[in-house]
């Protein structure tokens, strides 16, 4: 005791000791200064403004993609000013990417928006955030008087906060009365709606991120994970460095990062995703490696309807129908997939074909497939979507870790606002406007007439901005997106949007394409200027805390539906106070997933966790990881092994879906294949990362991709200015030749973040007919230099 | 006699089925036809991309090191002063044989994936670029001191070390990307110079965080609409 | 072991580049005036490679225009002596 006691002593004294002599030494260095310069100073007690004082860290997600990483965001003095990730993140576990280091970056931007702009006379006025508000809600007001509910519309966004989207459901379906409400992620993420809830009967992936942990191949279709979702690919390459047979295979149509990181990159041809994934059931089902148990007991058999069509003209409508088949017609159906027979269209040899098809049908192999853009951007999205389905059925590898297909999410919260609330024309918070009992609930949480809401959906997203170049909608209301640099034929909307026939009211943090079209342009608080509430791909839910005060007049979006809401007479439906509206809100929101199968955690347990993933126990305080497993789903009828409790018979369905081409197919004319894209720096269409001078200077500009070959036939050197012609529209872009990336011959890539290089204007607006999602990787154009 | 005959006859029989049997396979091969209609992957794409995935095998190693105080020699005043400006190839500190191959061969002996020498007691640096292998192109050893005539050449600065955007933010990428895309090739393991050694080498995708701002795009550094 | 104190005189207008420098290197701590283009430079190295260390990379700062050691401590040799009066005693 003594000992210790004394070695402690000593160890004071050692530290005390040295630091006396450090400040000795700095002492006699002063002394010696002074007589060298007489009348110098120095501060007492240095207080390095750049590097020290009190930094205050709060926890939050980042305000970027679907993976949903946890950040600390470092504050100081009222102001944000570093970011790192959350240690206690089970997502990312204090790894962020580079836009996610310097997201509070934009903010300080010069032209951020901070007061409300109206335009009177051609030109952009300031006034007051009262004024704003009473014009906007008089205009809407007026229009509905005179039109008709359905003459307005709200178009809200996968990046909203929870208490954002619910408001603007409540304020459109509840209040108004129209189902005129969609969101972005219709152009992302609703092919895989459609897929779930075609396969599964309920939206979201069954499996989570501890998947990676436990997978032996993961397989992604068509999309550049190493720049799209960075983090979870770190962990994938994280877990192939540190543990035995794991492997990486890239399945799509340009060689990437993603590519060069995997240990096999297998290239094929626009849409031949469709032809890959019934071979690979041909495969399976023909060297008998299907679990025939699971089918029988778990899977059920569909065929849809078949040339379903594009989407091309106005008012398309389409409306699937089931018709059920047996096990034996699908394996007839299944013979044209023969892999020699299918080469052509897919562009994969067969070898590949029987290689993928063996790792899935290997059962001692753990398998998860991975998709975003490339397979919901699809003129067939929702069929791709099942078919993937289809291939982790035959084999039963599905709701296990590391076993399982898993839908990536490509916005920060388009699970948690768009496809949970249902900021869709056609959802509600829980269900479709076209249940009874669906609405029901609604009118009974919302405490409005049960006819108020519609039971007819109206307009998604494309048809949305096609009704306002008709004239069919007269006032729409834009809130965290940038439609005119994000739509498909951008060339068509935005003369629509300018038209004098609607009134255009945007809410944004910064000027953009959309916002150069406004009638009113409303200051929106950025992220962290506001709490909130995010969703991620895997089903979790985030809370965040306000950090820092939103600069002039900006308020958060929800806060502005509600004075809006209130100005319109909706007062009684929107009691919620300033302060805590958004708990006020989500503690309203909660009671419509109430049960097993969804139910959302308490606000004081998001509070202090780093998200928890519905659906939440609240007995045990646990997330559900995997579901339809009884194992780890206490939703399940536990009689049985798997319950895909979505469908009412539990079984999940196996859909035949044929291969069908492309609506628009390179010909004479115009003989190349375009493919949009992002790059890792810029999210989306930029207003947030070219605001960011680090993610600037490091991708200034947008650039159209050439394969080497086809450069060298037309004479195209790297950096020079191409013309890219489509039937639609044209852009002019630098040509650029094995850097980021490499499409196929005959084809072309451009990432769409650059409103000066807008190539959604060259872009064509066609969509699955399903979940009217719009293919923004496949259609034709044409190459000349400038 | 009679016995010659048949074995010859025996023999011609089988060659004879031999070749029906090879034109029947090539036959079937004709219709099947297992022919690529896509190019695959080539692997000498995107040299800016792959790079930072090369010797990500190692990276546990490298990971080990960090810490470790091996191969602390080496340092950013060596590593320029080899260089006439950054980014320039470093000429030879080392003898070198006057031979009559192009490099590749020997050069790479050592320095495709380092380690210690102890003819020099010093840490083999690996080369970002191993797939040029015409070394002597761009290396040279220095067989003289002083100069031919007075020369009052200027070295410019080297880019600043730990840019970092905020605090704690990961330092941006201030040197192009071409031919030095294998980051972990000189900032990580016992022949990276110690200013510029990761604490992190096993996290593989470098590029995830951190971003090239090399200003060879000579943008202006803010955006404006 | 040794702990040092400099003048250190930066070169003209690099006295904040300096500082930014100094600040990341390791083993300084720098007590800039507030009035004058000079400041005061406290290094503390454990042992003699982070010493050499130290001194290389002090020698390759560019924003310096000249060091002046003013002090230099070096505790081993305190501490022996330590040790010796006590063993007196």
């Amino acid at each position: 005791m003594r000992k210790c006691q004394e070695k402690k002593k000593k160890q004071q004294i050692m530290i005390n000791r040295r630091d006396f002599i450090k400040k000795s030494a700095a002492a006699s260095a002063m002394a010696a200064a002074i007589t060298m310069i007489p009348g110098i100073l120095f501060a007492s007690d240095q207080e390095n403004s750049t590097l020290t004082g009190d930094i205050n860290w709060t926890k939050g997600p980042c305000r970027f993609c679907g993976v949903g990483c946890g950040i600390l965001v470092g504050t100081q003095n009222g102001k944000a000013v570093a970011v790192k990730g959350d240690p206690n993140s089970a997502v990312n576990k204090g790894l962020l990417c580079v836009k996610g280091y310097h997201q509070i970056m934009c903010t300080s931007s010069a032209d951020r928006l901070t007061k409300p702009l109206v335009k009177k006379n051609g030109k952009y006025v300031e006034t007051s955030m009262e004024e704003a508000l009473d014009l906007v809600a008089s205009k809407m007001k007026e229009t509905i008087d005179k039109h008709g509910k359905d003459s307005v519309a709200m178009y809200t966004s996968g990046q909203s906060t929870i208490p954002e989207g619910y408001v603007a459901s409540k304020f459109m379906k509840g209040a108004i009365g129209t189902n005129n409400l969609d969101c972005n992620a219709r152009l992302c993420m609703a092919s895989a709606v459609a897929g779930f809830l075609t396969t599964f009967g309920a939206d979201e992936p069954m499996g989570c991120y501890e998947d990676i942990e436990h997978a032996n191949v993961f397989v992604l279709w068509g999309n550049n994970m190493a720049e799209m979702h960075p983090v979870l690919f770190s962990r994938m390459l994280d877990n192939r460095l540190n543990r035995k047979n794991v492997r990486i295979i890239d399945l799509a149509t340009r060689t990437t990062r993603t590519s060069k990181a995997a240990d096999k990159s297998i290239l094929f041809k626009p849409q031949g995703d469709l032809a890959i994934a019934n071979s690979i059931c041909y495969e399976l089902i023909n060297n008998g490696w299907v679990d025939n148990s699971f089918v029988e007991k778990h899977v059920a058999f569909n065929k849809g309807k078949t040339n379903i069509g594009y989407g091309l003209e106005d008012n398309f409508k389409f409306n699937d129908e089931a018709t059920p088949i047996n096990y034996e017609e699908y394996k007839t159906f299944l013979a044209d997939y023969r892999p020699d027979k299918i080469e052509e269209i897919s562009g994969v040899s067969a070898k590949d074909i029987k290689y993928l098809a063996s790792i899935y049908g290997d059962p001692n192999l753990k398998v998860v497939s991975y998709w975003c853009m490339g397979m919901n951007q699809h003129t067939r999205g929702t069929w791709v979507n099942n078919l993937v389905y289809n291939i982790h059925l035959l084999t039963g590898k599905i709701s296990q870790p590391g076993n399982g297909p898993f839908s990536l999410t490509g916005q920060p919260s388009a699970c948690g606002t768009a496809r949970e609330v249902g900021t869709f024309t056609h959802k509600l918070p829980k269900g479709v406007v076209t249940n009874k009992k669906h609405r029901e609930l609604a009118a009974k949480i919302w405490k409005v007439p049960y006819d108020r809401i519609p039971d007819k959906p109206t307009y998604h997203a494309t048809e949305m901005f096609r009704a306002v170049d008709r004239g069919d909608i007269k006032f729409i209301w834009t809130q965290v997106t940038n439609p005119l640099v994000s739509l498909p034929k951008t060339s068509r909307f935005r003369p629509a949007m300018e038209k004098e026939s609607c009134f255009v009211v945007v809410s944004d943090v910064f000027p953009t394409p959309t916002s150069d079209v406004a009638d009113v342009i409303l200051p929106a608080a950025w992220h962290v200027e506001k709490s909130g509430m995010y969703g991620n791909s895997e089903r979790r839910t985030q809370y965040w805390d306000q950090m820092v005060e939103a600069p002039g007049e900006a308020l958060p979006d929800a806060w502005i539906t509600i004075e809006i809401a209130r100005r319109m007479g909706f007062g009684d439906l929107f009691p919620y106070s300033k302060e805590n509206h958004h708990e006020e809100i989500y503690n309203e929101y909660r009671q419509f997933h109430v049960g097993k199968k969804h139910n959302m955690a308490p606000l004081d347990i998001l509070k202090k966790e780093s998200g928890t993933i519905w659906p939440y126990i609240e007995e045990t305080g646990k997330s559900t990881l995997w579901r339809f497993n009884s194992k780890y789903d206490p939703a399940c009828d536990q009689a049985k092994d798997f319950d895909f409790y979505g469908n009412p018979d539990g079984k999940a369905v196996i859909w035949q879906r044929p291969y069908e081409p492309a609506p628009e197919m390179p010909d004479s004319e115009y003989p190349f294949w375009l493919n949009t894209g992002r790059v890792i720096e810029h999210w989306h269409t930029g207003s947030m990362t070219r605001r960011i001078p680090v993610l600037h200077q490091a991708v200034p500009n947008a650039y159209v991709e050439l394969h080497p070959t086809d450069a060298k036939r037309l004479g195209i050197s790297n950096k020079e200015k191409l013309k890219i012609i489509s039937r639609r529209g044209t852009t002019i872009l630098p040509a650029s030749i094995n850097e980021r990336g490499m499409p196929t011959i005959g084809q072309v890539f451009v990432p769409f973040f650059d409103e000066s290089m807008l190539i959604n204007d060259v872009t064509l607006d066609s969509f699955c007919p399903i979940s009217k999602e719009p293919d923004y990787k496949k259609c034709a154009v044409r190459i000349e230099k400038v | 006699m009679k016995q010659g005959y048949v074995i010859i006859g025996f023999w011609i029989a089988l060659f004879i089925a031999a070749g029906f049997i090879i034109k029947a396979s090539l036959a079937e091969d004709q219709s099947l036809n297992y022919n690529k209609i896509v190019e695959q992957a080539s692997t000498n794409s995107l040299p800016i991309e792959e790079g930072v995935y090369k010797l990500s095998y190692s990276a546990k190693e490298y990971l080990e090191l960090v810490n470790s105080g091996v191969g602390f020699s080496k340092n950013l005043t060596s590593y320029y002063n080899r260089r006439a400006f950054p980014g320039a190839p470093p000429t030879i500190p080392h003898l070198s044989e006057e031979s009559l191959s192009i490099g590749g061969k020997e050069c790479l002996q050592c320095h495709q994936n380092g380690g210690f020498v102890d003819v020099y007691k010093a840490y083999a640096p690996i080369a970002p670029h191993p797939e040029y292998i015409n070394c002597k192109q761009c290396h040279v050893p220095l067989k003289s001191e002083g100069n031919f005539k007075a020369n009052s050449w200027k070295k410019m600065e080297a880019p600043e070390a730990n840019q970092q955007a905020l605090i704690g933010s990961p330092p941006i990428i201030p040197h192009s990307l071409e031919m030095r895309s294998n980051c972990l090739s000189c900032h990580a393991g016992p022949s990276a110079p110690i200013e510029i050694r990761v604490t992190h080498p096993n996290r593989i995708n470098c590029r995830q965080c951190h971003a090239l701002n090399d200003n060879s795009q000579n943008t202006n550094k803010i955006w404006t609409r | 072991m040794p702990i040092k104190s400099y003048v250190a005189f930066p070169q003209k207008g690099k006295k904040n580049q300096l500082i930014k420098v100094l600040e990341r290197s390791n083993y300084c701590e720098v007590v800039p005036s507030s009035n004058k283009e000079v400041l005061i430079l406290v290094t503390d190295t454990q042992n003699d490679r982070q010493e050499n260390e130290l001194l290389l990379a002090l020698e390759n700062i560019e924003e310096i225009e000249h060091l002046n050691l003013v002090s230099g401590f070096n505790e081993e040799v305190s501490r022996e002596k330590e040790k010796a009066t006590n063993n007196d005693k």
